[in-house]
């Protein structure tokens, strides 16, 4: 069983569902994605903690002349996204079955491009391929907005051109620093040009080459994320979304771009890394307490997730730019966890919107708990989960994050922790307003149906079993995390400074 | 069994609880849950007394047994295991919890025999009281601020246990946003002495202090102990993170019983003693402990004594009297401030259940305005009252009495500026006299209300239709709101079982630590606390004397002060209100400090939010950066389509002069 | 003779042709000028041909016969489809494909 199967599999159900029709693409699509998630389960069971190197790796040479390799591995960075990245699509699949679409074998084939490319993202171990299935992600959106998107077509045609632009632009820039990377690193090093990650690890770059190069990466994932100031595109292009997709899109895309930052920004840029850390870490910090403040004020319930998805990534970005162990474990984390509660998150908004006349708007919601206990329950449950309540995993994340940067940088660590009460504020707010209080004229309250709990249920349970067990993440993630963070830290003589810490241990 | 198999079925009973009460809400009806509940807690308290009995096996020095489960989050510098410490401090605040709680659960299952809702409440007071023993029970900073928040999401979840009442929604979401706060206040500080202290584990860190980790980085370690007791003030609702305990009285009167009384509100009393070696050895962190404890004893107390809604009496006199708890044991009175601590959560507990009782006959009206003259009607629920008011307020031989005494004494004996803490301490206990008992005057004395003469003709008071106390606005007795029928302690055997029950123990109890004669508690704690540099401080017996017989006097004073303003005289109370008018604003407002939070954070973080929305979304996020990047591209796009113009010939004419050009540049190349 | 008069020929009836494309409007007469065009550079193949003495540019105009046959064909038919949907025969007024 090699990766290749594992990411070509959800391409290959897509195109026999778009062919077959659509009365076959639902089921269809839902049995790829389900035999796809017991295939990326398989690999994290077979996985072995704390070995070093790639694993299940497939090395071929795809365009020798340009030094591109199709080159695939698993360690510790991607293994549990992968995981993530299968089985938020197996949920958003049985969402997805759960309604009715217009030209379903369409539909589905997007989803499956999208899953497909997503998981192509997270094993790539090339970087043109790497930018490639990047790339490759953001087209099915495009579509999936522009033809199954909500509101008029003038809001759909907005909120696409905003999305699809602004992320390219990023992308472009993202291609151009990435063939720069390959071209420069053969010149400055006399070698043969090659795309490998683990090659270009060897032969960093000079300085200021790799100022210019960390930038335009940056742009890209930043955008991607998005964070502040880059997240103009978010209100529009998240309001247009059909929800199946928006719930992919926030809780997979976003952490492709997180993870883009571990997998080739630090190792292959450390010197650039720390010469812009105090930047990066600025812009989380405003990402942080910009989406929280947005998040809180916002008058769409759709619009409070989407603003704590830019406060949550915000965290994240913090994590990773503490540039040591613990915050790289603690975004590592939060990478798995946000995923989990976004697309229960994003459903939820649904379920409400259709018990309030389809309005997504605060003030027409209000005491929907009044006939639905067990939707209540779930969804408080979730909530508690995002604003990373002590007892879930969010908050062990949290806890490395902030710790990693107090070690680090203590101040940043006092101002992001303000974020953690505005999180409570935010989350809390939109439950309060939508499911307790006087019940609202225009709400139609009734309780959960069968299968929508297909959807919450097993989010719930993941989310809970990791609660309890999070150190079944942090375990397989930490010995690639100790390595990434020490070839940063190695290469700019902050080593002193861990060894420090280790010894009082 | 081992002692610590015991402490982790004393969590297993409460969670076993929650889970099945949960899961079988819908079948189960009004009894059952109410009986799995009660038993449940029940159970914890017998694996609690259980595991008292295992411990006391052990010698002095072994009683600090660890034991984990599994790794929890075990990476980088942390190693979070899920693990619980039992030792004598854990066993006994173990014991106070589920004691007071198996009876309050017996007297909720009473109460809220008709509120629709009866499930889902068994099921959160289970959960609330498994989180605060996991609080008490954790064995490392992690699991103690998992067991701190979930505590905070219990409490949050039963103060908007009527969650249709607006009321009750913001008051919940008040108390959370607070907690949260405390929370962060914990991380926080535990960043501090994990930096120092290499690990999580609590032995393991007061073993590091103690060997000196923190002897050249003495900033951090008060620093760290400053942000524990952020989060101990936002948990234990001192000044000034104490805004959200008054508002709490919105929840469900045996509710306001059980955490703010009894249980939550002291997990900050808890957290100051566990961290005791920390704090002994920042002296700095531990005196302005003591300031605010002292601060808020007597702030609350003058709020107190101008406050009408009855459940806020009480709650003031709460956080009053955990100020007492706070300042001993930041002061060095371990075994003191736990011992108040005991006798706080029965006469606490019993008069907020004597208070669920009256408010039962009023048809849910919470004001003493509109209470009088209960005395015949409620002769039980008389007795109980008067028998929490001479505890709280510390007549002898009243367990209040002596626990009281000895955090005073021993602040007197401290010496230096806390002679200042000691004077302000029976200052606030002469307020206590006259606060408390103002409140049962008024409440029973007098001529009888009109609830009060229908009481006594044998049936307790309707409303006509059911309103929510505090804004006056109508309901139903649907979910989400309070049942229709109102219950008196008189008529329900449970309520009187367990009233019964504390009042016997609010009586009693002081015999467990009279000056001079017994020292169970000190005993008993003795194993956590015999490494305390305050071991050798005691006060001196002139000093005891003088404090029982200041105390006993400053006590009835103020009851006789309490009896002349509100039974003898009237209308005395008016006279000093309308003669004093700035000074009653000022305390009726409660020294205006939600007027102040208000001002200082929720308003600018409104403001700006507001901003952002409207100003800097659109404009510079929307309008400048993304509009920006999709006008050049637009703009681009647009240029390049002005060559599409549909013309053949114009084509045709491009190509031409396209070949033309192409060739006119490799011949003159060529040349 | 001097291989010059074929070219010269060959480039004025190429220019004759290029004019009649740029300035008729009748797509019929458009297709007859694009014929000119191309006889025009089949003259100057074959005129090579003859002066290098081997077959290479003959066969090579036969191509562009049989090319120029084709896109004939297909050119009429659009004319006729045009015709029968009774739009303007006018390349000025066939301008709905523009961006």
């Amino acid at each position: 069983m090699t990766l290749s199967i594992l990411i070509w599999l959800p391409l290959v159900v897509a195109v026999l569902g778009a062919i077959l029709g659509g009365k076959v693409a639902p089921k269809l699509s839902l049995l790829g994605s389900l035999v796809t998630l017991g295939i990326a389960i398989s690999f994290v069971v077979r996985f072995k903690s704390g070995e070093e190197g790639l694993q299940f790796l497939t090395d071929q040479s795809w365009i020798s002349t340009l030094g591109i390799s199709y080159k695939l591995g698993v360690d510790g960075l991607n293994v549990v996204l992968l995981l993530l990245a299968a089985f938020l699509f197996a949920l958003v699949f049985v969402y997805a079955n759960l309604r009715e679409w217009e030209r379903p074998g369409l539909f589905y084939f997007w989803l499956g491009l999208a899953e497909t490319a997503v998981l192509g993202a997270f094993v790539a171990q090339d970087l043109i391929l790497f930018v490639a299935f990047f790339d490759l992600m953001l087209i099915p959106f495009y579509f999936l907005t522009g033809m199954w998107g909500n509101g008029t077509r003038e809001e759909r045609v907005r909120g696409t051109q905003k999305l699809v632009i602004y992320t390219l632009v990023g992308s472009l820039l993202m291609l151009v620093a990435a063939i720069a990377t390959g071209v420069l690193t053969a010149e400055q090093h006399d070698t043969r040009v090659t795309f490998a990650i683990s090659a270009l690890q060897e032969l960093p770059l000079s300085k200021g080459t790799q100022e210019w190069i960390f930038l335009c990466f940056a742009a890209a994932f930043l955008v991607k994320m998005p964070a502040f100031p880059l997240h103009g595109w978010l209100p529009d292009g998240y309001k247009a979304m059909p929800l199946p997709a928006l719930g992919v899109f926030s809780g997979v895309l976003s952490k492709v771009a997180a993870y883009g930052f571990l997998r080739i920004v630090l190792p292959v840029f450390p010197d650039a890394s720390v010469h812009f850390q105090e930047l990066i870490l600025l812009i989380a910090l405003a990402s942080i307490l910009y989406g929280s403040v947005m998040a809180f004020s916002a008058q769409n319930v759709r619009l409070v997730v989407a603003f704590s998805s830019v406060a949550q990534m915000g965290f994240i970005t913090l994590g990773i730019f503490a540039l040591n162990e613990d915050g790289a474990q603690g975004a590592l984390l939060q990478m798995v966890n946000h995923g989990l509660v976004t697309v229960p998150l994003f459903f939820v908004v649904g379920l409400l919107a259709a018990r309030a006349g389809g309005s997504e708007q605060i003030k027409d919601l209000g005491g929907i708990a009044f006939r639905a206990p067990v939707l209540a329950t779930l969804f408080l449950i979730v909530s508690l989960a995002t604003l990373a309540m002590p007892g879930s995993a969010n908050f062990a994340g949290e806890f490395l994050i902030l710790l990693g940067v107090f070690n680090a940088k203590a101040a940043f660590a006092f101002v992001a922790s303000i974020g953690v009460a505005l999180a409570a504020v935010y989350m809390l707010r939109a439950f309060i307003k939508s499911m307790h209080n006087r019940v609202s004229p225009t709400v139609d309250s009734r309780e959960i149906t069968f299968g929508d709990l297909g959807v919450l249920v097993p989010s719930v349970v993941v989310i809970l079993a990791l609660a309890l067990y999070p150190q079944f993440g942090l375990e397989k993630t930490e010995q690639t995390t100790k390595q990434t963070v020490a070839q940063v830290q190695a290469k700019t003589g902050q080593l002193t400074a861990d060894k420090t810490s280790e010894e009082q241990r | 069994m081992s002692t610590t198999t015991w402490g982790w079925l004393v969590l297993a009973f409460p969670l076993a609880g929650t889970i099945l009460i949960g899961l079988g809400h819908k079948r189960l009806g009004r009894g059952p849950a109410g009986a799995i509940g009660t038993l449940a807690i029940l159970l914890a308290f017998v694996s609690g007394v259980a595991s008292l009995i295992s411990l006391q096996d052990h010698e002095s020095e072994h009683r600090q047994l660890v034991s984990s489960l599994w790794d929890y989050a075990v990476t980088g510098s942390i190693d979070a295991r899920l693990a619980i410490l039992v030792d004598p401090l854990s066993v006994f605040m173990m014991l106070v919890i589920t004691g007071v709680s198996t009876l309050i659960h017996l007297y909720s299952v009473s109460y809220m025999k008709s509120d629709r809702g009866n499930a889902r409440y068994f099921a959160y007071l289970n959960f609330f009281v498994f989180s605060m023993l996991v609080l008490v029970l954790a064995a490392n900073f992690f699991l103690l601020i998992v067991g701190w928040a979930f505590v905070g999401a219990a409490s949050y979840l039963l103060i908007s246990f009527w969650y249709r009442r607006e009321t009750a929604t913001k008051a919940g979401i008040k108390a959370f946003v607070i907690n949260v706060v405390g929370d962060v206040g914990l991380v926080l500080g535990t960043f501090f002495i994990l930096r120092h202290a290499g690990t999580l584990d609590f032995l393991g860190t007061f073993r590091a202090v103690e060997e000196g980790a923190f002897a050249s980085h003495h900033g951090a370690l008060v620093a760290g102990c400053l942000l524990l007791l952020v989060g101990a003030f936002a948990k234990s609702a001192q000044i000034p993170f104490h805004t959200w305990l008054p508002d709490a009285m919105e929840g469900p009167t045996p509710v306001s019983s059980l955490i703010h009384a009894a249980t939550m509100v002291t997990a900050g009393v808890y957290l100051i003693s566990r961290m005791h070696p920390l704090f002994e050895h920042a002296q700095a962190a531990a005196d302005v402990g003591a300031i605010v404890g002292c601060v808020t004893l007597l702030v609350a107390g003058t709020i107190a004594l101008v406050q009408t809604d009855i459940k806020r009496v009480i709650a003031y006199s709460t956080m009053s009297q955990i100020g007492y708890m706070i300042m001993g044991v930041s002061a060095g009175a371990y075994a003191a401030g736990m011992f108040h601590l005991l006798t706080h959560a029965f006469f606490k507990a019993l008069l907020f259940m004597a208070a669920g009782s009256i408010i039962g006959a009023m048809a849910g009206a919470q004001s003493l305005d509109k209470m009088s003259g209960f005395k015949r009607s409620m002769p039980f629920t008389f007795g109980c009252f008067v028998v929490g008011g001479l505890a709280l307020s510390g007549v002898p031989p009243f367990s209040g009495f002596f626990s009281k005494d000895e955090i005073l004494a021993f602040v007197g004996a401290r010496g230096d500026w806390y002679v200042v803490l000691y004077v302000v301490g029976y200052v606030g206990a002469f307020l206590t006299g006259i606060y408390t008992w103002r409140m049962i005057f008024r409440a029973f004395f007098n001529r009888p209300s009109p609830e009060a003469v229908e009481l006594e003709h044998g049936h307790i008071a309707h409303a006509e239709f059911p309103t929510n106390p505090a804004n006056g606005e109508r309901e139903d007795t649907e979910v989400g709101f309070p049942g229709p029928e109102h219950v008196i302690a008189e008529r329900e055997i449970p309520m009187k079982v367990a009233m019964g029950l504390l009042a016997v123990g609010a009586t009693v109890l002081g015999a467990l630590q009279i000056p001079f004669v017994t020292h169970v508690i000190e005993t008993f704690l003795d194993p956590v606390f015999e490494d305390s540099k305050y071991n050798s401080v005691h006060p001196s017996d002139g000093l005891i004397w003088f404090g029982m017989i200041l105390g006993t006097v400053l006590a009835l004073t103020g009851i006789a002060i309490a009896h002349f303003i509100w039974v003898r005289k009237p209308g005395t109370s008016a006279a000093i209100q309308a003669r004093f008018k700035a000074v009653h604003t000022f305390l009726w407002h409660k020294w205006y400090f939600d007027e102040l939070i208000d001002f200082l954070i929720v308003r600018p973080w409104s403001a700006f939010g507001g901003w952002c929305r409207t100003w800097f979304e659109r404009v510079v996020a929307e309008g400048l950066l993304v509009g920006g990047a999709t006008g050049v591209v637009k703009a681009g796009s647009q240029a390049v389509r002005a060559l599409q113009t549909g013309f053949l010939r114009y084509y045709a004419a491009l190509l031409l002069l396209g070949g033309a050009a192409v060739v006119l540049y490799f011949l003159i190349q060529s040349t | 003779m001097d291989i010059g008069w074929y070219l010269v020929v060959s480039a004025l009836i190429f220019c004759i042709g290029a004019g009649g494309v740029l300035t008729r409007r009748n797509p019929l007469v458009i297709l007859l000028c694009l014929e000119l065009m191309l006889n025009a550079a089949n003259l100057a193949l074959i005129a090579f041909s003859r002066m290098h003495g081997n077959a290479d540019g003959q066969i090579f105009a036969l191509i562009v016969m049989v090319v120029a046959a084709c896109e004939v064909a297909v050119g009429l038919g659009l004319i006729v489809a045009i015709f029968r949907r009774k739009l303007p025969i006018d390349v000025d007024e066939l301008k709905e494909l523009q961006g």
